[in-house]
């Protein structure tokens, strides 16, 4: 944290909310409505950052406790879901901003948390959707909890799955359409600064002490130089947090 | 235009798996699709998926050729959704159409997820330990080291391309500057992105994936 930290706040007193607002204004109904949100939320996370930066921004959770908000959260991800380009970690950023921002599911660590834990565990680590869902229901007890995280888990999954489904029966066709072509190759690079913003967004809701990012950046090198399974990476990072070297 | 080989379609699979000739191995049943896909869940026990699901799918289990299976990564890669998640789709599909997919995709996600479930409903009643959330501290800083080296991985492939670079950075900007929502931010730099990369003199020369 005393790391990252003053990077993170220069960028944030380079661009004076002021300056975000009213750009947010310019721009077009609902691309502002979610800059100001987060501007403002940004905002008042810089100036609060200073004192405590554990501290959870103040919003109301959306509680789980009628089957409306289950559909609202099932909605949410079935819209989000044709947005997964790269392999579906493009959306780390997006599934921050709902659960920690928007509907204040969880607290940031808490998402670092979860985040940690569906890479850890096996199979895909998009399965972190069902720990967001769980999060989402977990107030109203188990039951809910795991109802919850089943109806986000389907739904950030059904559209882009039987997208998929037809794109494997029509392959032949749109193979060589320039229409693919262009979606391969311009979507690439941007797919590739989400990336980045990803990985900054996580590094940042981490929120650790100076040795556990220097532990972030030595796992980030040999993650790229080695083939060893990250759970060795995990264990050591685990062990060092249990012995206090690493802490939030 | 050299690597317009004999790619086959996955939509004939259903009916004519014996055409493939360098698949040495029977199509598979529902059921080793099942299982075969829970093997691959397991084997990447903290990544490196698609990986393993190649060395089971062709080299272990002999489905399928090298070949057809990385047509399938690249249809995984190209289309929205989770890459491995795809992938049991495509495999799934390739041998028995939707039902395949079904089954593949429930092979590679109904135990991994209900263990899943576990570890979640263990976590929301227990973080609050100061013992679990000093551990957990340390983890998620190597999770954060994990999510920082995903852009690194494929920056490599678009070091001769100076405007994808540009693309690359100013979608950073966008979202780590102006906080711009990943829908907006797509819906307008996509298109952008596409035209420029539209293939010119209709010969189109996708760069390796």
């Amino acid at each position: 944290m005393v790391l990252t930290l003053p990077l993170f706040h220069l960028v944030l007193q380079v661009v004076a909310p002021s300056d975000l607002a009213s750009l947010a204004a310019a721009l077009p109904g609902a691309l502002s409505h979610g800059l100001v949100a987060t501007a403002s939320a940004s905002a008042s996370g810089a100036a609060t950052a200073a004192a405590a930066v554990s501290q959870v921004p103040h919003c109301d959770p959306v509680r789980l406790n009628d089957l409306g908000h289950l559909v609202q959260v099932m909605g949410t991800f079935l819209g989000l879901s044709l947005f997964s380009l790269g392999g579906g970690n493009t959306l780390l950023s997006e599934y921050h901003h709902i659960s920690v921002e928007q509907f204040c599911w969880l607290t940031p660590s808490q998402f670092a948390d979860v985040y940690a834990l569906a890479e850890a565990a096996p199979g895909p680590s998009s399965m972190l959707v069902g720990l967001l869902g769980m999060g989402a229901g977990w107030p109203e007890g188990p039951g809910w909890a795991l109802l919850s995280a089943y109806g986000a888990e389907l739904a950030i999954l059904l559209p882009s799955t039987l997208l998929m489904v037809v794109a494997c029966l029509h392959w032949n066709r749109m193979k060589d359409s320039p229409w693919r072509i262009a979606f391969e190759r311009g979507l690439g690079p941007i797919t590739l600064g989400i990336l980045f913003a990803v990985g900054l967004k996580i590094l940042r809701t981490a929120d650790t002490n100076t040795p556990g990012v220097i532990v972030s950046l030595m796992v980030c090198l040999l993650m790229l130089r080695t083939r060893l399974s990250p759970l060795w990476f995990m264990a050591v990072a685990g062990l060092l947090g249990g012995l206090g070297v690493i802490n939030r | 235009m050299t690597e317009r080989r004999t790619t086959p379609s996955p939509s004939t699979g259903a009916e004519e798996t014996a055409m493939h000739p360098p698949t040495p191995s029977p199509p598979p049943s529902l059921r080793e699709l099942f299982v075969g896909m829970l093997h691959v869940a397991f084997s990447a026990f903290g990544g490196g998926l698609s990986a393993w699901s190649q060395r089971i799918v062709v080299e272990q289990r002999r489905w399928m050729s090298n070949e057809e299976f990385l047509t399938g990564l690249t249809v995984a890669r190209l289309f929205p959704g989770p890459n491995q998640i795809n992938m049991a789709v495509y495999v799934g599909a390739f041998f028995h159409g939707l039902r395949g997919a079904l089954v593949a995709l429930a092979g590679m996600l109904l135990l991994p997820f209900t263990l899943l479930m576990v570890f979640g409903l263990a976590y929301f009643s227990l973080h609050t330990l100061p013992a679990i959330d000093r551990v957990l501290a340390g983890v998620v800083a190597a999770a954060a080291g994990m999510a920082l080296s995903m852009g690194f991985k494929i920056l490599g492939q678009y070091r001769r391309d100076p405007v994808a670079l540009v693309l690359a950075a100013a979608t950073l900007v966008a979202m780590e500057v102006f906080h711009v929502r990943l829908v907006p931010l797509v819906l307008v730099a996509g298109p952008l992105a596409m035209a420029w990369y539209w293939p010119r003199g209709g010969l189109p020369n996708p760069p390796q994936a």
